[in-house]
């Protein structure tokens, strides 16, 4: 749909702003640096760059006047018809085609012009061409001076015509001046229309709009007409009569039955039977104002008569367009603008004919059975017996039932936020509405892990009962675990083995210390080097004494000790087989007495660490055995690169194959290779 | 009554909400406006919960409920649904469900009886969505498409549908859902029905671009406000007719 907006416009420069524009431009978005020593052909160009782009300029904005003004005929006739009657259609054609003029000149001038240039055989002639060309440009656009002013007026002037669209639903009000055209218009839009006592206070079309069974319908004041020939009317009655002639809208004829605004029924009839024939094929409702003063039966009979006879007229119209005969009650209405009775009653009216009518044609319209769908409701039909009733609680009910009756307003999390500091320094509690066994339990907080074990994955519907399982596992553990204490600890040793026990402990205790210094002075190692140990303290005999005075036989020990050379520091052993590890830590895990040890659950298990040998398959390879092989071919690619000591395949010089010194200058003596 | 309203600029009120019989869903925004629309309206009746779905904010295309259960995607985080958990009644069931389409919402249309589901789901999501749900579940599409979630919505009263759906189709789907079904729009023409508007059995929130007439459309067809689905066929015809063709 075309959209009729002559409010972007741009705006059009007199003829001298034009002028000051375009040159200062050029001057701006040109070289101006020139100098006589140039070379002829840059000081050409130097110049008919500044004509073309001169010319360019104008040309570009006389394209955009000449564009941007709307076509009289190409717009919709009504539009057409509305600038024809205001700004008259041949003086906007002249003035435009002058515009039009312009730019060819301007373009003939500048190709000239730069033909000329072509010649120039100095810096001064150059110049003058130029000066010369710019100059006959502006004067063109000078003499169409008076065309740019009137074409600016007529830009203004439009941008303030109200955006009517011509084919929207419309509803257009017309009638004698001072009926109470405008005063309508303000009770049913909220278009703020200026009412006065007396004519044509209304000067042009104005546009409100109002609503009317969930559609949006366009209201169209017109200033009053009188009636008199065609052509004495003025321009303001002509924008009323355009409106009428072109615009598919529902009529609403104004008739002021009290005779208040100086024309008398009779007038008002002559200008209806005159006008007649703008009506035809639109809903026409012929509105008796004014009731207020004179009721419309109160008025002598030879007014009545003329007021059926254009009711008569009206209800032809209606038959004309081919469609239902309306019942003549809708074509001739009554109301007072003032007490605004039956206000509503006329726009009603005019809405539902004017719907009818549209309805009608769209039903005739391919574009129907496209929408059919969206007209249909689908009715279910029964399937089964089983019953789907819709689940509305009791509190909706009863809420609908008093509805407002005293609603008391609930203090939503907005008010809140608005007390404290409002949107984005407010935060709102996400667990003030949990719906818990107990309310103290909501703003507790729940570990996401504990023990390096996601919390959410041991949550179970049945965890309560779980937890009770485990708690009377644990008891029965706890209680045997008391027992074995006991026996451990028992005091039923003999006073022998009780000797030997307090001899291991204190042995133990002695060894502990004894270890905890020696780490904490040398990490393990032995703090006197041998050559030191003059004392011989630290002898394998000594060794020997001290076992089998334990009563342990030192052979083999001191043999061990003996095949060892001395080794500094203490080697870590081989850690045990990864298959093994595993079970030995959870077998650990279940007999280990320490009680600490064993109700800390192990946070995690122990990472597996893999042989250095083994190769793990992936990285695009099929198999552990092809990945073996590029492995292989890997390293020996860089075996000999490793072996030159080159970091990598960049690790790599050049040496000046031909050093300067030595191959430049007189050669009387000595060698090349040395200088 | 339906109500016109914004999620953060945004119509699309569906996406950032879910609304059912026993609870409402909404998404976690920067101000309470959102929420507090939902609130005044329903924080008496049900329970109005913020939260995020999947650590996201569109959490009516994520989720899939009625009043007997709700099924978050897989993507769910347990604190999420643990949340839930605790801010629904003990009779909704909250149900996480392992399914490689993730935005149930999209693929999941149900009221308390009937649901319509994508046609590619998994046997084992059927399965769920019936006993979750306790709905009779039927794979269907609307007007081709598959999102059956995205391009309906429907009560226990009455449902909207894609605007392209046939009428033999439409007599079709209401037969299966056993409520009336009208063929229409929201948000000024958009075709994702269940993306601008959330609707339980007695009331609808819609987004804000909703025009007069479709909104008259919602009310009928859901039964808001005590306007019949048969309104559409009488009274709001030509105005229909008007506006459509």
């Amino acid at each position: 749909m075309v959209q009729y907006n002559f409010k972007k416009i741009t705006v059009v420069p007199n003829g001298k702003d034009f002028v000051d524009i375009i040159l200062s431009r050029t001057q701006r978005q040109t070289p101006t640096v020139v100098h006589k020593g140039y070379a002829i052909t840059r000081l050409r160009q130097f110049y008919m760059r500044k004509v073309k782009y001169t010319q360019q300029n104008f040309h570009e904005k006389l394209s955009t006047i000449i564009d941007e003004f709307p076509r009289l005929d190409d717009i919709h006739p009504f539009y057409g018809d509305l600038l024809h009657v205001l700004y008259n259609k041949d003086h906007y054609k002249l003035a435009l085609g002058q515009i039009n003029t312009a730019r060819n000149l301007i373009s003939k001038i500048a190709k000239d012009y730069v033909k000329l240039l072509k010649y120039g055989d100095s810096l001064y002639r150059c110049k003058c061409l130029k000066v010369a060309a710019l100059g006959r440009m502006c004067t063109v656009i000078k003499r169409i001076g008076p065309s740019l002013a009137y074409l600016e007026q007529i830009r203004q002037h439009m941008a303030r015509l109200p955006s009517i669209d011509p084919n929207t639903r419309t509803i257009l009000i017309c009638g004698y001046p001072n009926v109470g055209k405008s005063s309508f218009i303000n009770k049913i839009t909220r278009a703020d229309v200026d009412v006065q006592p007396y004519a044509f206070t209304t000067k042009s079309l104005f546009v409100g709009h109002t609503d009317y069974k969930y559609l949006r319908y366009q209201v169209i004041d017109t200033p009053g007409i009188l009636d008199r020939p065609f052509e004495d009317r003025n321009i303001i009655e002509m924008c009323s009569i355009t409106a009428l002639a072109h615009l598919r809208a529902a009529v609403l004829f104004f008739l002021d039955i009290s005779g208040s605004c100086g024309y008398s029924i009779a007038q008002q009839a002559a200008l209806f039977h005159s006008i007649k024939s703008l009506f035809m094929n639109k809903p026409l409702i012929i509105v008796c104002n004014k009731t207020d003063l004179q009721p419309l039966e109160g008025i002598p009979e030879e007014d009545m008569k003329l007021v059926m006879e254009m009711k008569a007229e009206a209800a032809k119209t209606v038959i004309g367009q081919g469609g239902e005969p309306t019942n003549a009650e809708e074509v001739l209405l009554t109301m007072s603008t003032l007490t605004e009775d039956g206000v509503i009653a006329v726009k009603n009216a005019a809405c539902e004919r004017l719907l009818n009518q549209r309805v009608e044609l769209k039903m005739k319209s391919k574009k129907l059975n496209d929408c059919l769908n969206r007209f249909h409701v689908a009715i279910p039909k029964p399937r089964d017996h089983k019953e789907r009733p819709p689940c509305i609680p009791q509190a909706v009910l009863e809420a609908k039932a008093k509805q407002a009756a005293e609603k008391e307003r609930r203090k939503t999390e907005k008010d809140l936020e608005n007390e404290n500091g409002g949107a984005g320094v407010y935060s709102a509690s996400l667990k003030k509405n949990y719906i818990l066994a107990n309310d103290e339990w909501k703003e507790d907080i729940m570990p996401e892990i504990f023990d390096g074990h996601n919390v959410y994955d041991f949550v179970d519907a049945d965890i309560l009962q779980r937890l009770e399982e485990l708690e009377r596992e644990e008891g029965l553990r706890q209680a045997e675990e008391a027992d074995d204490d006991f026996e451990m600890d028992g005091k039923e040793l003999n006073p022998e083995e009780q000797r030997a026990l307090t001899e291991i402990r204190k042995k133990k205790s002695l060894l502990i210390q004894q270890h905890r210094i020696k780490k904490s002075t040398a990490e393990s190692r032995p703090t006197v080097p041998r050559k030191f140990d003059k004392d011989r303290e630290f002898t394998s005999k000594r060794m020997g004494r001290q076992l089998s005075s334990l009563g342990l036989d030192p052979s083999l020990a001191i043999n061990r000790a003996r095949s060892r050379s001395i080794s500094r520091g203490r080697k870590r052993e081989r850690s045990p087989d990864r298959v093994d590890t595993n079970g030995d830590v959870m077998d650990m895990d279940v007999d280990t007495p320490n009680k600490k040890l064993r109700l800390r659950s192990t946070s995690r298990s122990r990472s597996k660490s893999r042989p250095p040998s083994e190769v793990v398959p992936g990285e695009g390879f099929k198999d552990v055995t092809q990945k073996g092989k590029a492995l292989k071919l890997a390293k020996k690619s860089v075996k000999k690169r490793n072996k030159d000591a080159r970091r990598g395949e960049a690790d790599r010089v050049i040496p000046t194959l031909k050093p300067k010194h030595l191959f430049s200058g007189k050669r009387s003596t000595g060698k090349t290779q040395r200088r | 009554m339906a109500t016109r309203l914004q999620f953060e600029n945004s119509c699309e009120v569906g996406v950032f909400s879910k609304l059912t019989n026993a609870y409402c869903l909404v998404a976690i925004g920067g101000s309470e406006n959102f929420y507090s629309a939902f609130e005044s309206d329903l924080a008496d009746v049900i329970p109005v919960v913020k939260t995020s779905i999947a650590g996201t904010r569109i959490i009516g295309r994520l989720c899939a409920g009625n009043k007997n259960g709700l099924l978050l995607p897989h993507n769910t985080t347990d604190q999420e649904l643990q949340h839930l958990r605790n801010s629904l009644p003990d009779q909704v069931v909250v149900q996480r469900v392992e399914e490689r389409l993730s935005a149930l919402g999209n693929c999941i249309a149900c009221n308390d009886h009937v649901a319509l589901t994508h046609t590619d789901l998994d046997k084992e999501t059927e399965e769920m969505i019936a006993d979750v749900l306790g709905v009779e579940v039927f794979r269907q599409t609307i007007a081709g498409n598959i999102l059956v979630g995205s391009y309906c919505a429907f009560s226990n009263t009455g449902g909207l549908v894609h605007p392209h759906t046939s009428v033999e189709d439409l007599d079709e789907l209401s037969t299966l859902l056993q409520v009336p079904l009208v063929a229409g729009t929201v948000n000024r023409g958009s075709e994702v029905i269940a993306a601008g508007i959330t609707v339980n059995d007695w009331t609808a929130f819609c987004g804000s671009d909703t025009t007069a007439t479709e909104l008259s459309v919602i009310e009928s067809v859901f039964k808001l406000r005590a306007a019949q689905p048969t309104a559409i066929v009488d009274e709001m015809r030509k105005s229909l007719i008007d506006s459509y063709v």
